[in-house]
């Protein structure tokens, strides 16, 4: 169907031919027909990889220890991704805050080797300021996802996990984004965390600190333009 | 309309969405974000979808409005890429097939001719001339009526036809 308008007087149109033929199509990529079909199917979906095997023996050593620590409090309901993703990301928070170690001397020195055991490649990183610490960095395993935690510390001792996952069928719904600075993630509340959710270069992006007063709420957002601001992903492994 | 035929009907029009957001989104993840909460509402609000009516341009005016609602706030600001760097000059087409240095040129002219339309006149303009809609449908999706719609769709080919030749000269059409 074609609706040349004829906007000269019985001109062809020319403009509408060439647009025809010269404007690219874009295709639906791969991953977004999977992510859309798992929307379309939440009970079909989260099929996960058949078989990965970690590329290093502590990115395998972390999942095994969450899913043993972890198995009382894992998420008994099924379907929602980002539901099971941000509860993945709370406990690999917990486990942080209780058994992780405080390297910050080690940092950013160990970033190439956990970006590289993640497989998330960080360009640019938020290495801390006079608010904000890097303490420590790991890759982890989360829903069945490679990924990488980052943990800061501020000033009061308050721990913030950023956590990057590769999994772009992870959708972020509209309810509850709210505008910070120039973006708009998700912020929302739960068992006692605070979360803060996006998605960058393809990537589910997740902030989670115990911040979750009206006063910390804020401060913790302000946490979320530094890193958000100076943070440049990519998927390059 | 049964969920699964409702499914296997969304999903027929997934390139057309996708198309459709990356020209709107200017960028590849936000396009891809901005289709799945198309579908994700979609699906929530399948109750309201009429049998019998085109699920495309159904399916479109969800996107549309989903992208007015939470993705516009941007358009105002400068285009800055996911990255947080400028992305002014980050070619759309770079998912084209391989072309001569002509039909690049004119894909780049192409390009930038139609991020200089603004919202309204661009997707009527899209709507119709690439996606074949009828202009009652993209009507429905603009939400005006159909003579607004070929008022902005004449105007959007005025527009496009003058920045055309600013590029490249007559010639280039």
């Amino acid at each position: 169907m074609t609706n040349d308008i004829d906007d000269h007087g019985g001109e062809p149109d020319e403009i509408a031919q060439f647009l025809r033929e010269r404007v690219a199509r874009h295709q639906a990529p791969t991953r977004l027909r999977a992510a859309v079909v798992e929307t379309l199917s939440p009970s079909e979906g989260r099929r996960r990889p058949s078989l990965w095997l970690p590329p290093a023996l502590s990115a395998l050593a972390t999942a095994m220890v969450m899913l043993l620590w972890l198995a009382p409090v894992l998420p008994r309901s099924g379907g929602d991704p980002l539901q099971l993703l941000s509860h993945a990301v709370m406990t690999e928070h917990a486990r942080a805050v209780l058994w992780g170690e405080a390297r910050p001397d080690a940092m950013p020195g160990a970033l190439p080797h956990v970006m590289e055991e993640s497989g998330v490649l960080l360009n640019w990183v938020f290495t801390g300021d006079q608010d904000l610490r890097l303490v420590n960095a790991q890759p982890t395993f989360l829903e069945g996802r490679r990924a990488l935690a980052l943990t800061y510390q501020d000033r009061d001792g308050h721990s913030v996990s950023y956590i990057v996952a590769r999994g772009p069928n992870v959708a972020i719904p509209e309810l509850g984004r709210v505008q910070i600075a120039k973006w708009r993630p998700l912020v929302t509340k739960d068992d006692g965390f605070a979360l803060i959710v996006w998605k960058q270069s393809g990537l589910v992006c997740v902030m989670v600190s115990d911040l979750v007063s009206e006063d910390d709420l804020g401060r913790f957002k302000e946490y979320f333009v530094k890193v958000r601001s100076a943070t440049e992903l990519s998927q390059r492994y | 309309m049964a969920d699964d035929e409702f499914r296997q009907q969304a999903l027929q029009h997934l390139d057309a969405l996708y198309n459709l957001a990356v020209y709107l989104t200017r960028n590849g993840s936000e396009a891809e974000d901005l289709v799945q909460e198309t579908y994700a509402r979609a699906l929530r609000f399948s109750h309201r979808f009429q049998p019998g009516t085109y699920m495309r341009a159904w399916m479109f005016q969800i996107l549309r409005n989903t992208f007015l609602t939470f993705y516009r706030l941007r358009e105002r600001e400068p285009a800055i890429s996911e990255a947080g760097v400028p992305d002014g000059e980050a070619p759309m087409f770079h998912h084209a097939p391989a072309e001569d240095g002509e039909s690049k040129g004119a894909h780049m002219d192409l390009e930038r001719a139609l991020r200089r339309l603004s919202e309204e006149f661009r997707t009527p303009l899209l709507l119709a001339e690439v996606e074949g809609l009828s202009l009652e449908e993209v009507a429905r999706i603009m939400d005006c009526p159909v003579g607004t719609v070929k008022s902005r769709i004449f105007r959007a080919k005025e527009r496009l036809r003058g920045l055309l030749k600013d590029y490249g000269g007559p010639g280039r059409i």
